[in-house]
């Protein structure tokens, strides 16, 4: 992907560049709101990352006037004022999604991996799930390995429709908290980890070749 | 030159009162005007009533009986004691017939009624005289050509008058002395109150915390004022001294694993490393690193807490949350070995911010999983409190809490001994009681239903019921 990086610390714009680079991507880098705003209009990009406070034009105020001139390119909001207030001016503004400071690398990627995905038009309304020999019927709500039925309950079953929506990528714990249960707050308690441990076993155990990774220091990836 | 003014001449209360003084100044004034004016009207009527009736009388007399039955009337009166009146009676040549002059003080024979003022000689009993003013009515006897006066000694009236003069010209400018001096005093008083908070301000901007405004204990709006700021200051106080504490425990809580971190990265510069013992110290240390972040997550968002900035009350199921908490944590609890029950009462509804109040509840959830050893059995219950009210409890079979050492295991970072060997930023339960009180609740710690060596803990997060 072709990411638009705005962010006027010099160091952290390093930082967030070398993690994306190495998942993968291509960056491109502003240091100010203005130019960033101009970049993010001429130019074509996959997604972009946008700090929140930035010199000439703060981050909030370049998204909206970016989303009001009809840009659709989706955005991650940095902050390091990392609360729940923040988020939701952040995701009003026009982000797809948002990341306080400090992050772990793997978080970041995680979250601008998912964004890619996101591109309204994109993603045609699906039925049917795969990952491998994977399948997830969004209709009759069944899941199937190799043939196999698969009973699920309720939250197993979103849990891993959120995966294989993002099959191939690292989903991280908070990711899923926000995604799959809808908290803003940290359980603290390896909640999450426990809830995929059981997912897993109802969906690698009886099978050789295992789905659902755990990613050390960053989250989970199922295997697409 | 400018001239310096005190600083109450300057104030609010300084200009009412000189207002006032100006105001009361000319009330009083008016008032003496018209007790002047009324009071010699009034003397002057009742004179003219007096005149009035004497002559009706003295009149009848003459009708009745002419000149002679007059004169002899005129004398009698003149006898009378305690008559106040003096008469003069003269025939049409002239003539002295009666009365207490000699001849008749002045006289304009051309007028039928005349007023007449004039003074008199009265001799004393030591052989002077004095000389005596007197006012009275000269009357012309139509068919005689006589002419009859009746006087009367004005003397008494112009002392009278005189005295109101002397009273108002003396009243009136003590008055205005007296008033402007009242006002001063009472704007005086009011500066020194005002000044007295301005000065404990002041003291206190200069970090002199402890100081409070001095109370008369007169209840009057500069005690209720100065009962306010000190009520203000005394929070103020709190929270720096609250501050100042934090501040201590962050460096001492946070000393240890930065100390860690150093000595680690320390090993690592002096030893030559494999690549994977480099790998491995590194990321052990990214996680000593984390947690010294979330500590500090965790200390952030509870001053935007406590200081108002975070949250968003709107009206919520606080059974649905709990119930999605609940299987949130039920895989954590069977992997610690614990027993888990909840037992949650439907679509109980409170005005809170659903993301606070699910840190709040999943915080003693957490510890209670961290607090109990396996085997135990932690449960949540939500039901219907005291007075309107919503009871969240976390009730676990762990060691409890003793009495004694509840209070402390609510403020920043006082964690048990016990505990510290646990993770965690001993912030847990500081941010359940900012958030009761938020949300206008409270926390109340409580034993658990074990034994009494191992009680377990009973957390209960009251809320008001929406």
């Amino acid at each position: 992907m072709h990411v638009l990086v705005i962010e006027d610390d010099a160091e952290m714009a390093g930082f967030i560049e070398k993690v994306l680079v190495e998942a993968g991507h291509t960056v491109d880098k502003a240091d100010d709101g203005e130019r960033g705003l101009e970049k993010a209009r001429s130019e074509e990009f996959d997604a972009m990352v946008v700090d929140r406070m930035l010199p000439e034009k703060d981050g909030l105020t370049l998204l909206r006037e970016f989303r009001d001139a009809g840009g659709t390119t989706p955005a991650l909001f940095l902050s390091a004022l990392g609360d729940v207030q923040n988020k939701v001016q952040g995701l009003k503004a026009g982000a797809e999604d948002y990341l306080a400071k400090p992050f772990a690398p793997a978080e970041l990627a995680a979250r601008v991996e998912a964004l890619g995905r996101r591109q309204p038009g994109q993603e045609p309304p699906v039925t049917v799930l795969k990952a491998g020999d994977l399948e997830m019927s969004l209709l009759t709500r069944k899941v199937t390995r190799a043939g196999q039925k698969i009973d699920l309950q309720p939250r197993e079953f979103r849990l891993l429709e959120y995966l294989m929506r993002h099959a191939g990528q690292v989903v991280t714990r908070t990711m899923l908290l926000e995604k799959v249960w809808d908290y803003n707050f940290d359980p603290q308690t390896n909640v999450i980890d426990v809830h995929v441990s059981r997912l897993r076993a109802k969906i690698d155990k009886e099978f050789d070749e295992p789905l659902l990774h755990t990613v050390r220091g960053a989250g989970y990836r199922l295997q697409g | 030159m400018k001239l310096a003014l005190p600083s109450f001449l300057r104030t609010t209360t300084f200009k009412l009162a000189l207002l006032y003084s100006a105001m009361f100044a000319a009330f009083s004034a008016a008032l003496l005007v018209y007790l002047y004016y009324s009071t010699v009207y009034y003397i002057r009527v009742e004179s003219d009533r007096r005149m009035d009736l004497e002559f009706e009388q003295l009149g009848n007399a003459y009708f009745i009986g002419g000149m002679e039955r007059l004169s002899e009337s005129v004398l009698e009166r003149m006898t009378l004691n305690g008559s106040t009146f003096y008469y003069f009676l003269e025939d049409s040549t002239g003539t002295r017939l009666a009365g207490h002059f000699q001849r008749m003080p002045t006289h304009n024979p051309d007028l039928d009624v005349q007023t007449v003022y004039f003074d008199f000689d009265v001799p004393e009993p030591d052989g002077t005289t004095t000389v005596r003013p007197a006012a009275g009515r000269i009357v012309r006897l139509k068919d005689n050509g006589g002419a009859l006066l009746v006087a009367f000694d004005t003397a008494q009236q112009t002392a009278i008058v005189g005295r109101i003069q002397r009273a108002i010209f003396i009243a009136a400018p003590i008055g205005l002395i007296l008033s402007l001096l009242g006002g001063l005093l009472i704007s005086r008083g009011a500066a020194r109150r005002a000044d007295e908070l301005a000065r404990t301000a002041e003291a206190v901007m200069g970090g002199e915390l402890g100081r409070r405004v001095p109370l008369r204990g007169s209840g009057d709006e500069f005690d209720r004022l100065g009962q306010r700021m000190n009520a203000m200051l005394d929070q103020i106080e709190k929270l720096v001294e609250s501050t100042r504490n934090t501040g201590n425990a962050i460096a001492h809580d946070l000393r240890s694993p930065l100390s860690r971190l150093r000595n680690r990265l320390e090993v690592a510069l002096s030893e030559p490393m494999s690549k994977e013992s480099a790998e491995a110290t590194l990321s052990v240390t990214v996680e000593e690193v984390d947690r010294v972040l979330d500590t500090f997550n965790a200390i952030l968002r509870l001053a935007r807490l406590e200081a108002g900035a975070e949250g968003e009350r709107v009206r919520m199921n606080v059974s649905d949350l709990a119930e999605q908490l609940a299987e949130l944590f039920e895989p954590a609890f069977d992997e610690a070995e614990l027993v888990f029950r909840s037992q949650i009462t439907k679509n109980l509804m409170v005005l809170g911010d659903r993301d606070l109040i699910g840190q709040a509840l999943s915080n003693l959830l957490d510890n209670a999983v961290k607090y109990t050893p396996a085997g135990g059995t932690i449960s949540l219950t939500v039901a219907r409190g005291p007075e309107g009210t919503v009871d969240l409890t976390v009730i676990d079979s762990g060691p409890g809490v003793p009495e004694e050492a509840r209070a402390r295991v609510v403020q920043r970072f006082q964690r048990m001994d016990s505990a510290r060997t646990q993770p965690g930023s001993g912030l847990g339960l500081v941010l359940v009681v900012s958030v009761a009180e938020m949300h206008g609740g409270e926390f109340i710690l409580a034993d658990g239903s074990g034994p009494p060596e191992a009680p377990g803990l009973k957390a209960t997060l009251r809320l008001p019921r929406a």
